[in-house]
């Protein structure tokens, strides 16, 4: 594809500033932030070619990537820019897009725990590893995953098989309504 | 007739406290209780939300920090937090909430009332270095960890990004090294310390934890470890719950313990060994600390 003033989109760029609270534009291009990236062998662009894909409008590519849902948010990216830019900040804000658009990631693994791990908050106050780890395995398909660490880690304690729900469970339920409302009511990102 | 406390705390513990950190949990109170420092669990927390609320809903993982440091106000003293990963969510939150008036105001509504979430919310490393002071912990030393070379395993999130943890160096920190060195221990140089361990991909993406974890092992034995010692329940499991696992991935043979840096200091104050849940680690520890006659 060729790059052209038409075919940036600083709508976007500017939805992603607004969400993160970081410049996308600031961004030169040093590539300091995927030098010091853990997961940069894993994504298929590594964080400084992600900005660049922004900058240049390519935001579908990014979005429908797996790189965004490999960071692991260890914030060496954000810690290191030489020039302010908040990259931890920015792939949370891309994630938001991503997983608000519905279906456009390739990488469903990670979402799946990200919902699963939010509605657990939802239902029970806290988080139950037992039933997470459960329900992931069940949902994803992979019936045997860490078949073979379960009896280890309930030998030791380590996972409850019963639990208790938190006694403030309609409080909590609250706050996810009223965040429902406000968007609905669009006051909220 | 009972000691009084010389400081006290309301305490965060998280989800992982109560399950598969849980010697993380035990040997916190041990270590407290030892050096009589109070923790008053915040009655009714909630998750923080940790890294999946603010990957996809920054709004909700804002508003759980708000709800948890108001519950906070219910007990006494300063909040300490054990969980590198809550301590963080909760402490974003409070910088956040403060510079940023919508988000603000957001918060507000999605709790139904004005915000109380300027409680001080602190580490125990920061507690234990700063507030009860690194002299009185090595006065408190009945059995000191010497021969015991420690390599201290930061992680991300004690101390990055900038700013925001108030704890130590974002690229250099020492307080770890300062804390157990209170202790006789010998904490090593190495190049690992603060790495990331895969973190909750150890959920989704097992193979990233194996390669990124496996990493952080092989440096720690390299610079000569005999244990590793964390401040976090997600590095705690990657580390030493999946080790044999990197150890068949890697073909690399690591053996190597994994604290928290609790165990290690609660077992240099006298705190009997059994209360500090070392039958809880997948990796024993009780070759280790035979040999260095610590037990």
């Amino acid at each position: 594809m060729q790059l052209s003033i038409e075919t940036m989109n600083l709508e976007f760029v500017r939805k992603v500033e607004a969400l993160s609270g970081s410049s996308v534009r600031r961004c030169f291009q040093c590539g300091k932030c995927s030098a010091g990236c853990p997961m940069r062998s894993f994504m298929e662009h590594p964080p400084n070619r992600i900005v660049r894909l922004l900058q240049l409008g390519q935001y579908e590519r990014v979005l429908a990537g797996r790189s965004i849902w490999y960071c692991a948010s260890c914030e060496t990216c954000s810690t290191r820019c030489p020039n302010k830019v908040d990259l931890a900040a920015i792939m949370d804000a891309l994630r938001k897009c991503s997983w608000d658009a519905a279906g456009h990631s390739k990488e469903s693994y990670v979402q799946l725990a990200n919902r699963l791990f939010l509605e657990n908050i939802r239902t029970y106050g806290r988080q139950y590893e037992m039933r997470l780890a459960a329900v992931f395995n069940m949902k994803s398909g992979q019936f045997l995953k860490d078949f073979m660490l379960g009896p280890k880690l309930i030998t030791r304690g380590k996972l409850k098989m019963f639990h208790q729900k938190n006694k403030n469970l309609p409080e909590i339920e609250k706050i996810f309504k009223r965040i429902e409302e406000l968007r609905k009511k669009g006051e909220a990102p | 007739m009972p000691t009084k406390n010389i400081l006290n705390y309301s305490y965060y513990p998280g989800c992982s406290l109560h399950a598969s950190a849980k010697e993380y949990d035990e040997s916190t109170r041990g270590l407290f209780k030892a050096l009589h420092i109070g923790l008053q669990e915040v009655p009714d927390w909630l998750c923080c939300g940790a890294t999946p609320a603010h990957n996809v809903d920054e709004l909700l993982s804002l508003s759980l920090c708000a709800k948890n440091l108001e519950l906070s106000e219910q007990a006494e003293g300063d909040l300490a937090v054990a969980c590198a990963a809550c301590f963080s969510r909760l402490k974003v939150a409070q910088h956040k909430l403060a510079d940023h008036p919508d988000t603000r105001k957001q918060v507000e509504y999605a709790l139904d009332a004005p915000l109380a979430v300027e409680k001080p919310v602190k580490h125990l490393l920061e507690i234990l270095a700063n507030d009860f002071g690194l002299e009185r912990l090595a006065a408190a030393v009945r059995k000191p960890l010497s021969e015991l070379k420690v390599a201290c395993y930061y992680g991300c999130l004690l101390t990055r990004p900038p700013n925001v943890p108030e704890l130590d160096c974002a690229e250099a920190p020492t307080i770890m090294e300062r804390v157990i060195g209170a202790a006789g221990a010998e904490a090593l140089n190495w190049s690992h310390r603060l790495e990331c361990c895969g973190a909750n991909f150890t959920l989704s993406r097992p193979g990233v934890v194996l390669k990124l974890s496996g990493d952080i092992l092989a440096s720690a034995k390299r610079a000569g470890a005999d244990c590793l010692m964390v401040a976090c329940p997600l590095c705690h499991g990657n580390l030493d719950i999946r080790q044999q696992e990197i150890e068949e991935a890697s073909g690399e043979r690591f053996a190597m313990p994994v604290f928290y840096m609790t165990q290690l200091l609660a077992l240099a104050a006298g705190v009997p060994a059994h209360k500090l849940g070392f039958d809880s680690m997948i990796v024993s520890p009780l070759p280790l600390l035979k040999e260095k006659n610590l037990l």
